[in-house]
């Protein structure tokens, strides 16, 4: 006899509710939302402009916090935790990419990519300097590390805040539009990077798009509008998510 | 119009107010003491008298209003880096950028207006209180101050009018802005570009040179003659420009040197790294500072010298040297007070700079809180960097003001027992834990504000700003 286990999530929100300002101001950008990401996957969270994606983003990611609801990171509920738990939670147990503006300016690039074992004031452990070694090498950035972000191109600097989001072997790394600011052929780059970091190296991302083509990259795929989840998909072709959300504008 | 202008410049109208008041306060101060002098004049040379000491006074004042001008100059210069994407926005619009600049250079003059007309009811107010207080006590004779002298204007418009200058120079920058810029933000003058000015740079390099060798010549004619001073007074004056001239060549150097000091945490080495960001404007955030140091040091230590070298003397021939201990050390208080104003003033300008800079990294604040910093770390970032500002400012200002204080005294004292001496430099020991104790207070002042608006911004709004 056969037993299949599903792995507990890496990240989860239950019954998560946001809401903005009082009384007939009040905007409740996340309803109730209860969802999981599974570990080791690649997850997308698509929506139009306002559907929420964001503020459930931030906080799953600790940057926000709750009116109501709960949400954990592994077996931690980070719902209550102060502001300093929750920096130190970010700190070593999730990574960041952004659409844009995602490196210091005034470290250079290998700073850059040590900045969480910096603010956390250790060195990287030998098996991590390898681990870093190696993904600075697959990312093309070998003979990049003295420059600053400037010298960069968009793509090489979205490749430096994905070294460094992978660098701490974090439980989970969060990218919100990370190709927004690239070219179509740079962004895809980048997603297959994503993409490659998940599949073979285990880790798991939440990418926060309203791009389908992004969306394609993932092995799952959340649907969000108006601070409902209404829709949650396995991987699927760029054309099948574009009719998805066409047909989501529709009922609007 | 003149309540929006206001908003934005109140750094700038304390400065104006700052220097308009210590002028025309010092103003009074020596008009009064002119009327004592003519009020007990046997010798008619009481005319001449009140004309030293308003000269003495006025090159005070040009001090504390040159200071009060590069804090100026700095302030307008890091307000239009803040507002580039404002002034963009209206270039794209259809506006002109000389246009856009006179509108900053219109803010100067209402700013130096307002400012200098405040600081001259301040100055006037604390001028009389004072006078009242002192002719009650006793201490000076009850005479008819009179409070409206023909010369209270000069330090009035000359406040106004060098603001006005300090936001044209300050303003340089709009004419580099881009409609482009409206898109993005737009950088600063790197270290290696604010280095490769080779004209201002030779113009520096060479004042410098010549004016320590005429220093120099004058400490070396000194051992002969008293005059020796006048010499040293050009050298110093020359060198000294020279310095200013070329802070962005020293000073950078100077700040890195210092940051190293500050350990290699996480938040030192950043700290160490946004000081030297805009080497131009931390450089002009520092030289007004140091030229304040380098005032107060240079008389302290020339004093202090000229002590130790008398102390000496005096065991030889105690008589000779009876008195002239306390009139000097009144000369060196007067003296130290009133340079010591200009460091005020810089150090408000360095208080400006920091807040507004820290301001417009709101962004970076927030990545650097996004990934993992906590409040405590970026608290002491900002506090490092304030350190790091005053301290290299200090170091600077102490150096050079032990130079030309050891110079002055040897110019002017060397040959005071007949035959050439040396004068060995001494520094006072009340002066070093003062200028101590001030850079610490400092410090810890100029970080409070933007540690509050740092530690106060959440993550999620920082990135949010586009």
């Amino acid at each position: 006899m056969e037993i299949t286990t599903t792995p507990p999530p890496v990240a989860r929100v239950v019954n998560l509710t946001k809401s903005y300002g009082t009384g007939t101001a009040r905007v409740t950008a996340l309803d109730e939302v209860t969802i999981s990401l599974e570990r080791g996957k690649f997850t997308a969270i698509m929506g139009p402009s306002g559907s929420g994606k964001s503020t459930l983003m931030h906080i799953m990611a600790g940057l926000d916090t709750a009116t109501s609801g709960e949400s954990w990171l592994g077996e931690t509920n980070i719902t209550d935790l102060g502001d300093t738990e929750l920096t130190l939670l970010r700190r070593r147990r999730i990574g960041f990419v952004f659409q844009s503006f995602n490196l210091v300016p005034t470290l250079d690039i290998e700073g850059n990519i040590l900045l969480p074992f910096e603010l956390d004031g250790r060195r990287p452990t030998s098996a991590e300097s390898e681990w870093i070694a190696h993904l600075v090498s697959t990312l093309n950035l070998t003979d990049r590390l003295r420059h600053r972000p400037h010298e960069l191109s968009g793509g090489q600097q979205q490749r430096v805040a994905i070294a460094r989001a992978l660098g701490a072997r974090p439980d989970l790394v969060f990218a919100d539009e990370p190709t927004g600011n690239l070219d179509s052929r740079t962004g895809r780059e980048v997603l297959a990077l994503l993409a490659a970091a998940s599949s073979e190296y285990g880790q798991s991302i939440a990418m926060v798009t309203h791009d389908p083509i992004a969306a394609s990259y993932a092995d799952r795929i959340l649907f969000l509008a108006d601070g409902h989840v209404v829709e949650e998909r396995p991987r699927s072709t760029p054309e099948d998510i574009s009719r998805f959300m066409l047909g989501m504008e529709r009922t609007a | 119009m003149i309540r929006s202008t206001l908003r934005g410049n109140s750094p700038s109208v304390l400065v104006a107010a700052l220097s308009s008041a210590f002028g025309v306060c010092l103003l009074h101060s020596t008009n009064a003491l002119g009327t004592m002098i003519r009020g007990d004049d046997v010798t008619g040379s009481s005319d001449t008298a009140a004309f030293f000491l308003s000269v003495v006074a006025l090159v005070f004042i040009a001090v504390a209003v040159f200071v009060g001008s590069i804090v100026t100059v700095n302030t307008f210069a890091t307000i239009i880096a803040g507002r580039t994407r404002t002034i963009a926005l209206m270039r794209l619009i259809g506006s002109s950028a000389r246009q856009q600049r006179r509108q900053v250079a219109k803010e100067g003059l209402t700013v130096g207006i307002i400012g200098s007309a405040l600081g001259a009811i301040i100055g006037t107010a604390l001028a009389v209180t004072g006078i009242a207080v002192s002719t009650a006590a006793g201490a000076i004779p009850a005479l008819d101050y009179r409070y409206f002298e023909l010369n209270l204007i000069l330090p009035i418009v000359a406040v106004a009018l060098t603001t006005w200058l300090a936001s044209w120079i300050g303003s340089r920058r709009v004419l580099d802005v881009s409609p482009i810029h409206a898109t993005g933000a737009a950088e600063e003058m790197t270290h290696e570009q604010s280095r490769s000015r080779r004209g201002r740079n030779t113009v520096a390099i060479t004042l410098f040179a010549l004016g320590m060798l005429i220093l120099l010549a004058g400490t070396a004619i000194g051992m002969v003659s008293p005059l020796g001073v006048l010499v040293g007074v050009v050298g110093g004056f020359l060198s000294f420009t020279g310095v200013v001239l070329g802070a962005h060549l020293v000073m950078p150097y100077t700040l890195r040197v210092v940051g190293r000091a500050f350990g290699r945490s996480a938040p030192g080495k950043l700290a160490a790294e946004n000081a030297v960001r805009y080497p131009e404007r931390s450089s002009r955030t520092t030289i007004g500072l140091v030229i304040g140091v380098t005032l107060v040091t240079m008389f302290a230590v020339a004093i202090e010298s000229f002590q130790v070298f008398i102390a000496e003397a005096q065991k030889a021939d105690p008589l000779y040297y009876t008195g002239i201990d306390e009139m000097m050390v009144i000369t060196i208080t007067v003296l130290s007070v009133l340079t010591g104003f200009s460091a005020l003033i810089a150090a408000l300008g360095l208080v400006n700079t920091l807040s507004l800079s820290v301001m417009q990294r709101t962004r970076e604040l927030g990545l650097l809180r996004a990934l993992g910093f906590t409040a405590r770390q970026v608290r002491q970032m900002i506090l490092v960097e304030s350190a790091q500002l005053t301290v290299a400012a200090v170091l600077v200002g102490l150096v050079l003001g032990t130079v030309y204080g050891w110079a002055g005294a040897q110019a002017t004292f060397g040959s005071i027992q007949g035959s050439p001496g040396i004068i060995v430099p001494a520094v006072p020991f009340a002066l070093l834990a003062g200028v101590v104790v001030a850079a610490a207070v400092l410090t810890w002042a100029a970080s409070v504000a933007p540690s509050r608006r740092a530690t106060r911004i959440a993550p999620v709004e920082a990135l949010a700003v586009q």
